[in-house]
């Protein structure tokens, strides 16, 4: 297809808005699929996706759709994943693009998400078109959306779309707005091939499906190509689009979006934002390229010992797919045998521990999550050093300041709630930078919190706190520095690695003294004292103990039946055995895994 | 199958599995039961002595149970006529476990004739509302009463059996029990803490939260049974059992036990050997542990057409059985002499065991010198723990 006849376009909303529904309707209206093939929500594939409403990663799909002017264009619908975590990809996918469809709900009006998906929209200089969503509904409320739109997204309001993709209605409008006001792509005038990775997903047969938008020239089977940020070189095998199936195409051109497989072995090979050239003859990178780093680490653990080599197998298996996960090896005495993981937020931490319990069946424990800290060393030189693991946590002797990631955190709620975010902001350590009045009814609240703080249980205590009306959405900030300290949990005088955190200082404390709580609930008796203590570096903020057994005996053993007895003993020995012994205190392995539960 | 082995077997054990009324903590095989299936069950223990005997020669029997008092006059005389006909009489020490409540003086008389010396008495408490709250048929009366009529036919062998840490138990209740039971004048005592078995009502009580366990009580009655009992001319010698020593002239410690140590018991913690009778009942013999079946209609059945009713069979390795049989020892005072467990089992303590005793000598729990190894006064407290190291 020429290049005129192309438009590569995302649809953003707010979760929940209707991005899906919309898709679907497009699809549809286009002919693309037919009503028979239709079940519901299509694009979201994965379980979990469909579970939770997010769309994590849909691959982009091609429909023909015939104009009112009477010309056939290819419209590229290219899915961007709903949350925060994934900002990066949401970047790489918005890059393949030249406009955005914007969807807010004609009923809830601009929320959290919105507001953060427009602003990366806007970075990437995409044409907007704002369509205002679920119109059917009978308190829907178009002129306040628009408002909004014009408000806080300075985006004018006449451009806005009514529309329900419930209800089909103003389908035939948001199509021929694509045409007229999303550009046709243009070339880039490099002298060969420029692609962009946008994506990637692993295939069993094929290796590495990677999803392309063709920037400049074109990009065919038997092609040499060279990725510029891998600098890696593989030879083409297929190129296609889909439809929403995957369908072979001879060459993919100016403006194409598609795919690409090239025996590629693992999704790591392929750089999210990489740009795809020939290998003989290459042209520039394309602009937005970043490296991908994991922003939230934990230890994840097989609950029991024996499964570590498979979920070892099941990590590498969905490293294959998801490049942004990252693992390595690391032993705790408590755990055993088990893995540090990286992911990109909270969400994604999730999801890959769903994964693994759900598609992969592993019964799995995870250590309490930490960012990674900046720390600054004393000495001349003042090296920097990263830290995800409090285990690795330098002396505080040796550290000149400890840095921590912040956040721009929006929050968006009804009025009457504003004191309670404020006062759950600030207990989170964040502060308020300023409101914006949305309405009458509501207001935006920007705020810089520590992503630390976020991670446990922000966003579900401002859903609880407003009763669902409040919604949250983030882009990462500067460090900032702060005052952290390392948090031991230590059984008779010995750490227990498994519960080591870095917290704030003026939080160590509260969290040493409930961690302690916790614990003395959960640790056996012992044939001795146990003490549980909270260690800010040598100082003990809190203590617990778990008194003596006196005794452990049952008294009568009846007369001849030994074997009973015996059995019993065994049991208590094989028992035994499973715990993990710290500090000479036999703890299971299970009492361990009920704290990290909670 | 066992003609071809050995000399013959020393230790007997017979089960009567029928109660007046269940009590709510025992988890023993017996039941309330109609005198047409004791009868049947009678008829059946007379087959399997007679199928057992060749291979007996007893110097300890026990009558367990369930009640074997319960069982009348006839049917006893069924029994101990069959034991004298296969030449089963005549053992050193043969106890039969009493019921307060159905000691009569006929059968005390009965028992005597057939050489029973020792009787073991189910007294448990004397106090009657933890006697009622137990399900014991008995009441505080028919403890002395009875008490009387077997010293009146001549039992100079008596032991009381006493619980301690019963719910609803306060150190002044056990205080007085204890008192009274001392007073009593027994040769033995036995004395342990309440267990809750699963599937007994107490168990279920417990469960319900009803009640809780308080350890810190149990333990302070367990030191004080022990402290009384020592005042009261009383040896410990294992860990629920107290007993006398008549021999005037040599002295305990060289001797291992008190003179009215039951000896029956003494041989189960040794590792020695028994033949196991009746419904459910447990027997060890040549290193196989044998298990009956514990259903009275079906032990019968068996019988009837003239087999034995092992439900279970069990051979430990070597290692294994003595690594028991050093576990069991221990719960004694006097622990293991090397030489003796070398005899029992053909294995050195000192072997395969070393880093086991060391380790319990270490935590202040047992003591070693060059004869013997010994759990101490702390250790006694957690026998369970220390055995549990011993098991291969
Ligand atoms: N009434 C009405 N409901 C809609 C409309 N569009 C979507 N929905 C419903 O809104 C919910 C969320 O839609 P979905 O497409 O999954 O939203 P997404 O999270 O943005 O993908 C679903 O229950 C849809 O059926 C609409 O136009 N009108
Ligand atoms: S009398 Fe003994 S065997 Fe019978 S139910 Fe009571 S405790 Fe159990
Ligand atoms: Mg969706």
């Amino acid at each position: 297809m020429d290049a005129a006849h192309i438009r590569n376009f995302s649809i953003i909303a707010h979760i929940d808005h209707g991005k899906t529904t919309l898709s679907d309707r497009l699809l549809h209206r286009t002919g693309t699929v037919a009503t028979r093939d239709m079940e519901a929500q299509l694009l979201d594939s994965m379980d979990l996706e469909r579970e939770r409403g997010i769309t994590i990663k849909a691959h982009p799909v091609t429909m023909l759709y015939k104009a009112k002017n009477g010309e056939t264009y290819e419209l590229n619908l290219i899915d961007t994943p709903g949350h925060v975590d994934f900002t990066y990809e949401v970047s790489r996918s918005l890059a393949a693009c030249e406009g955005a469809l914007l969807i807010v709900d004609a009923a809830q009006g601009v929320e959290a998400q919105t507001v953060a998906n427009v602003h990366l929209a806007m970075k990437q200089n995409l044409t907007i078109i704002p369509v205002i969503n679920k119109i059917d509904l009978p308190h829907a409320d178009i002129p306040q959306a628009k408002r909004q739109l014009e408000d806080i997204l300075a985006i004018p309001a006449e451009t806005a779309i009514p529309a329900s993709a419930k209800e089909g209605i103003g389908i035939e409008e948001i199509l021929e707005a694509i045409v007229e006001r999303v550009p046709p792509p243009k070339p880039t005038g490099a002298p060969g091939l420029q692609a962009l990775a946008f994506d990637s997903l692993y295939d069993t047969y094929k290796g590495v499906i990677t999803h392309v938008r063709v920037f400049n020239g074109e990009l065919k089977a038997g092609m040499n190509i060279k990725l510029l940020h891998s600098g890696k070189n593989y030879e083409v095998k297929e190129v296609g689009s889909f439809n929403p199936k995957p369908y072979v195409r001879a060459k993919l051109e100016v403006g194409e979006t598609g795919y690409m497989t090239a025996n590629i072995k693992t999704a790591a090979e392929v750089k999210m934002g990489d740009t795809i050239t020939d290998a003989r003859h290459p042209s520039g990178v394309l602009p937005g390229f970043k490296e991908v780093h994991p922003m939230v680490f934990s230890g994840i653990y097989p609950i029991n010992t024996a499964d570590y080599e498979h979920l070892k197998q099941n990590m590498a298996k969905l490293q294959l797919n998801d490049s942004a996960f990252a693992y390595s090896a690391e032993t705790s005495v408590a755990l055993g045998f088990g893995f540090r993981c990286g992911f990109l937020g909270l969400l994604h931490m999730e999801i890959v521990q769903e994964r693994l319990r759900r598609e992969y069946g592993m019964d799995i424990i995870a250590t309490y999550p930490s960012v990674v800290y900046r720390v600054t060393m004393t000495g001349k030189d003042k090296t920097v050093k990263e830290v995800d693991n409090p285990a690795f946590l330098p002396d505080v002797t040796h550290i000149e300041k400890i840095e921590e990631p912040m956040v721009r955190a929006y929050i968006i709620c009804p009025n009457e709630y504003i004191g309670d975010m404020m006062a759950l902001v600030s207990e989170k350590r964040g502060t308020l930078d300023h409101t914006e009045t949305l309405d009458p009814k509501r207001v935006m609240l920007h705020n810089l919190v520590p992503l630390g703080e976020i991670l446990i249980d922000f966003h579900d205590r401002i859903k609880s706190l407003t009763r669902g009306y409040g919604s949250m959405d983030y882009e990462h900030a500067d460090y900032q520095e702060s005052d952290m300290v390392k948090l031991d949990m230590l059984v008779n005088n010995e750490p227990m690695d498994a519960f080591s955190s870095i917290v704030h200082r003026t939080k160590a404390e509260g969290r040493g003294r409930a961690l302690a709580e916790k614990l003395k609930e959960v640790i056996p008796r012992q044939q001795f004292q146990v003490k549980i203590q909270a260690a800010i570096g040598g100082k003990i903020v809190a203590s617990e103990s778990v008194s003596a057994f006196r005794k452990d005996v049952t008294a009568k053993c009846y007369g001849g039946d030994v074997s009973r007895k015996r059995k019993l003993l065994e049991k208590q020995k094989e028992g035994k055995k499973r715990m993990k012994s710290i500090g000479n205190v036999n703890i299971p392995q299970e009492a361990f895994i009920e704290v990290l539960k909670t | 199958m066992l003609e071809n082995c050995g000399p013959r077997i020393s230790s007997l054990y017979l089960h009567v599995p029928f109660c007046a009324q269940k009590c709510a903590y025992c988890a023993f095989f017996s039941e309330a039961s109609s005198g047409e299936l004791i009868n049947r069950y009678v008829a059946a223990l007379v087959r399997e002595m007679e199928l057992v005997a060749h291979d007996l020669q007893p110097r300890t029997i026990f009558f367990g149970g369930g009640t074997p008092s319960l069982l009348n006059l006839r049917q006893w005389e069924k029994i101990l006529r069959t034991m004298e006909r296969l030449n089963l009489l005549g053992a050193e020490e043969f106890t039969v476990e009493c019921n307060p409540a159905t000691v009569s003086a006929d059968k005390s008389k009965l028992l005597r004739d057939f050489g029973v010396n020792r009787i073991s008495m189910g007294v448990q408490s004397l106090d009657e509302a933890l006697l009622d709250r137990l399900g014991r048929i008995h009441t505080r009366e028919m403890v002395f009463k009875s008490f009387d009529t077997l010293r009146a036919a001549g039992f100079d062998n008596v032991n009381v059996d006493l619980m301690f840490a019963i719910p609803g138990q306060t150190m002044k209740i056990w205080r007085a029990t204890l008192t009274e039971a001392l007073s009593l004048g027994s040769e033995h005592l036995s004395s342990y803490e309440v267990i809750y078995e699963e599937d007994t009502p107490l168990f279920a009580q417990l469960q319900a939260g009803e009640f809780s366990v308080d350890e810190d009580l149990a333990c302070d009655m367990y030191e004080d049974l022990i402290a009384r009992t020592t005042a009261a001319g009383f040896h410990q010698y294992e860990i629920a059992n107290f007993a006398r020593d008549a021999a005037l002239n040599s002295q305990l410690s060289t001797r291992n036990f008190p003179s009215h140590a039951c000896r029956h018991n003494l041989n189960y913690w040794r590792g020695g050997s028994f033949h196991g009778l009746g419904p459910s009942a447990t027997g060890y013999v040549r290193g196989v542990r044998t298990k009956n079946w514990s259903n009275t209609q079906l032990y019968c059945e068996q019988l009837e057409k003239g087999k034995r009713a092992i439900e279970s069979r069990e051979e430990l390795s070597p290692v294994a059985r003595a690594g028991e049989t050093a576990a069991f020892g221990l719960r004694m005072n006097a622990g293991w002499p090397f030489a003796d467990f070398q005899r029992t089992t053909g294995h050195d303590l000192r072997g395969e065991w070393s880093a086991d005793m060391d380790g319990l000598v270490q935590r202040g729990w047992a003591s070693r010198t060059p004869e013997r190894f010994q759990l101490t006064h702390e250790g006694l407290r957690f026998a369970d723990a220390a055995a549990e190291s011993f098991l291969r």
